[in-house]
C-alpha cells in the first residue's frame, strides 16, 4: 500500500481509538446525503412503478388508438392477434356520463369492455370486492369501490346514467330519458386514480350510450411474458395504417409519467445539494486538518514524500469519506426503505391520523422500487464530489514547503 | 573513493524582514565525513536551524553549494540518505511508535518483514521494546525523542541531523539521549550534525563547531 494511502486511512481511523469521531462527523454528512437520495428516487420510482403496474393491469402493455373511431374492430383484433409476442387483445370504448344514485350525482368515466376477451387483457373477476362478472349484463355496470362510497350504492342498487349523446339530443329537440342500470359489483383495482370514479360496463351498453354503433375507441393489447413492448409496439406501427398508432403503456399516460419523471428529477436535483454540503464540510474539515498538521506535512517532506504524495494523502482522505459515507448512507436507506410504512403509520398517528392521512394523500403505504442506474449515479456522485472535496486541501498541502511548515507555530 | 557524506561550499542566506535584508549566513564552509560526528553550537538567532535546513536540502541557499556524498542534496535520494531529528520530535499522533519508526522506511517502499525487524531492533535499541504499540501521547518527552532516533536511523542513513534534540527534554533525559545518539550514530558509522545550545553536548561530538555572525568557526 503506497505510503499516503496507509497514512490517509490511519488518520481516519487512528490506531487505538474505537470511534474517530471527526471520521464519523464528516462521513455523516455523506450518509444522510446518500441516504436521502436513495429513499425519495426510490419511492418516486415506486409510485412510477405502481402507476406502470395500473396501467399495464386494467388495460395491455400497448393501447392501440385510432384518430376517430375504429370502424372494423374484429378485423383489427385478429391483426394484433396475429402478432409474435401478442398474448390477448381486447377491444373498449371510453367516456365520461352523469350518473346519479339518490339525487347525487358523480361524473365518472365509463370503460366499456368485451366481456367475452377481457378476461385475458385484464383479470376483472380478481378486482370484484362485492359480486361477479357473470351478473354483468347489457343492463348493468360495475363501480368502484370509492365511487360506491361516495354515492352509498351497492350491489343491486339501481343508478341512473345520462351520457352525452342525451345532451346532443337535447340541442336537436330530443329528448333522451336517464338510463337505469343495476349494479352488478363493485370493484378495486388498487389505485386510487382508477378506484376513485370509474364504471366497468359492456362494450355494448357504452356503444349505445354514446351512439357508436359498431365502433370502438381502441383496443387493448396484452403481450406474452417477457416480450419488450417498445420493439412489440414499434412492429405493429410499422404495418398499421396512418391513423391507428400502438402506444405502449408509457406513451398512453405520457402526462402522468412526464410529471411523476420530473418530480423525480427535480428532487433529486434539490437533494444533490445536501450531497454537496456534505462535500463542502469534508473539503473544511480536511483544510482545517492541513492547518493543524502542517509540522507534521513538513515532517513528510523531510522523511521525503513527495508534495504530490502529500497532496494525494488528502485527496485519499476526501474518497476514503465518501466511499464510508456513501455505504454507510446506502444502509441507512436499505433501514428507511425496509420500515418506511411503519415510519409512515408514526407519522401519520402522530399527525393528522391514518384515516385523514389515507384521505387527504391517498396512501398510507408508500410503494418503493429502487432501479440499478439510480444506485449508480448516487454512488458515483457521491464518491465523486467528496474525492472532488478533498483536492483543495490536497493542493494547500501540495503547496506548503516543507522548511516553512517545520518552522510554523 | 572519498568519504565525504556532506558538504557545503560558501553558503550563503538571506532574509528579508520587512525592508530590512538580514544575511544570516555569509559564506559557511563545511566538510562531514563518514561516521564523524560535530555539533554546531550559536546564540538564539543565528542561523543554525536556516544552515540545518540548507545541509538536509529543505531550502536552496543564495549562492553556495551544498552537496551530499558529492551529489546535489535533497531530492529523490532524501529518504535513504538522511535521517532528521527535531526538537519537537514531529511524530506522527496516529500511529503508534513503531508505525512511526516504520513510517521512514514506508516513504521508500511498503515495509517488509525485514524492515519491521529492524523497526523492533531499533526500538529495542533506544529501550523502547515495550512500547513499540503505544502512541505518542502515552509516551514521555524522553521516550518520543528515542521513537524519533530510531526513526532517524531506520533507513540506515549515511547522515543524521539533529536540530537541538534535547530541547524540549530535561538535563538528565537530554544527557542520555545524546549519549544514545552519538553510540548509535557511532556503531552504525552514520555522520551526526548535532545543532545544540548546549556546550557539555557539543563537547562529546568529534568536532564541535560555532556559528557567529553568519559564519562557522
Amino acid at each position: 500500500m503506497p505510503w499516503f494511502l496507509y497514512l490517509a486511512l490511519k488518520q481516519l481511523f487512528p490506531t487505538g481509538r474505537w470511534f474517530p469521531f471527526f471520521t464519523f462527523m464528516s462521513g455523516l454528512g455523506v450518509a444522510v446525503g446518500v441516504a436521502l437520495l436513495v429513499v425519495t428516487t426510490s419511492i418516486m420510482g415506486g409510485f412510477g412503478q405502481g402507476i406502470r403496474a395500473m396501467i399495464v393491469d386494467t388495460q395491455g402493455e400497448i393501447q392501440i388508438m385510432s384518430q376517430a373511431v375504429i370502424e372494423d374492430a374484429p378485423a383489427l383484433l385478429q391483426q394484433v392477434e396475429s402478432f409474435p409476442g401478442v398474448a390477448a387483445a381486447s377491444p373498449f370504448a371510453r367516456g365520461v356520463v352523469m350518473l346519479s344514485y339518490n339525487n347525487k350525482p358523480a361524473f365518472p368515466i365509463v370503460i366499456g369492455v368485451d366481456l367475452a376477451r377481457v378476461d385475458k387483457v385484464m383479470p376483472l373477476q380478481g378486482y370484484l370486492v362485492q359480486g361477479t362478472v357473470d351478473d354483468l349484463d347489457d343492463d348493468s355496470v360495475l363501480l368502484s369501490v370509492m365511487l360506491a362510497q361516495t354515492l352509498g350504492a351497492r350491489t343491486g342498487s339501481l343508478v341512473d346514467v345520462v351520457s352525452p349523446l342525451a345532451l346532443e339530443k337535447i340541442t336537436q329537440d330530443e329528448i333522451i330519458l336517464p338510463r337505469s342500470l343495476r349494479v352488478a359489483g363493485i370493484f378495486q383495482i388498487g389505485h386510487q386514480h382508477l378506484d376513485r370514479s370509474t364504471v366497468i360496463a359492456p362494450i355494448r351498453l357504452m356503444q349505445e350510450l354514446y351512439g357508436l354503433g359498431n365502433t370502438v375507441h381502441g383496443i387493448n393489447v396484452r403481450l406474452k411474458p417477457g416480450v419488450d413492448e417498445f420493439e412489440a409496439a414499434a412492429a405493429m406501427n410499422a404495418v398499421l395504417p396512418f391513423h391507428q398508432r400502438a402506444l405502449t403503456w408509457f406513451e398512453s399516460e405520457a402526462d402522468f409519467q412526464s410529471i411523476i419523471r420530473f418530480e423525480k428529477y427535480m428532487v433529486f436535483f434539490l437533494l444533490t445539494f445536501i450531497v454537496a454540503v456534505a462535500a463542502l464540510s469534508i473539503m473544511s474539515s480536511l483544510l482545517i486538518a492541513v492547518v493543524r498538521k502542517t509540522r507534521e506535512i513538513g515532517l513528510l517532506g523531510a522523511l521525503g514524500g513527495s508534495s504530490r504524495a502529500v497532496a494525494a494523502c488528502f485527496c485519499a482522505q476526501g474518497f476514503i469519506l465518501g466511499v464510508v459515507g456513501t455505504v454507510a448512507g446506502l444502509g441507512l436507506a436499505w433501514v428507511v426503505i425496509t420500515f418506511r410504512n411503519e415510519i409512515v403509520q408514526i407519522l401519520a398517528r402522530l399527525t393528522v391520523g391514518p384515516e385523514v392521512f389515507q384521505q387527504f394523500y391517498g396512501f398510507v403505504d408508500l410503494p418503493s422500487h429502487t432501479t440499478g442506474s439510480d444506485l449508480t449515479i448516487i454512488i458515483i456522485g457521491s464518491i465523486v464530489a467528496s474525492t472532488l472535496a478533498g483536492l483543495v486541501p490536497a493542493w494547500r498541502a501540495a503547496k506548503l514547503k516543507p522548511v516553512e511548515a517545520l518552522r510554523s507555530e | 573513493m572519498s568519504n565525504v557524506v556532506l558538504s557545503a561550499h560558501d553558503v550563503r542566506k538571506t532574509y528579508l524582514s520587512g525592508d530590512r535584508r538580514i544575511e544570516v549566513l555569509r559564506g559557511v564552509n563545511l566538510e562531514v565525513h563518514r561516521g564523524e560526528s560535530i555539533s554546531i553550537r550559536g546564540e538564539s538567532g543565528s542561523g543554525k536551524s536556516t544552515l540545518l535546513h540548507l545541509l538536509a536540502g529543505l531550502d536552496a541557499p543564495d549562492a553556495g553549494t551544498v552537496s551530499w556524498a558529492g551529489a546535489g542534496a535533497g531530492g529523490e535520494r532524501r529518504a535513504d540518505f538522511l535521517g532528521m531529528v527535531f526538537q519537537s520530535f514531529y511524530l506522527i499522533p496516529e500511529l503508534d511508535a513503531l508505525q512511526n519508526v516504520l513510517m521512514a522506511a514506508r516513504i521508500r517502499r511498503a515495509p517488509g518483514a525485514a524492515e519491521r525487524k529492524r523497526a523492533h531492533d531499533l526500538l529495542a535499541r533506544v529501550g523502547l521494546a515495550e512500547r513499540a504499540a503505544h502512541l505518542p501521547m502515552q509516551l514521555s518527552g524522553g521516550e518520543r525523542q528515542r521513537v524519533a532516533v530510531a526513526r532517524a536511523l531506520m533507513n540506515s542513513p549515511k547522515l543524521v541531523l539533529a536540530d537541538e534534540p534535547t530541547g524540549n527534554l530535561d538535563e538528565h533525559t537530554g544527557d542520555s539521549m545524546i549519549e544514545m545518539l552519538l553510540t548509535l550514530c557511532r556503531e552504525t558509522g552514520t555522520a551526526l550534525v548535532l545543532v545544540t545550545h548546549n556546550v557539555a553536548h557539543a563537547a562529546k561530538t568529534q568536532r564541535q563547531a560555532f556559528l557567529h555572525d553568519g559564519v562557522l568557526t
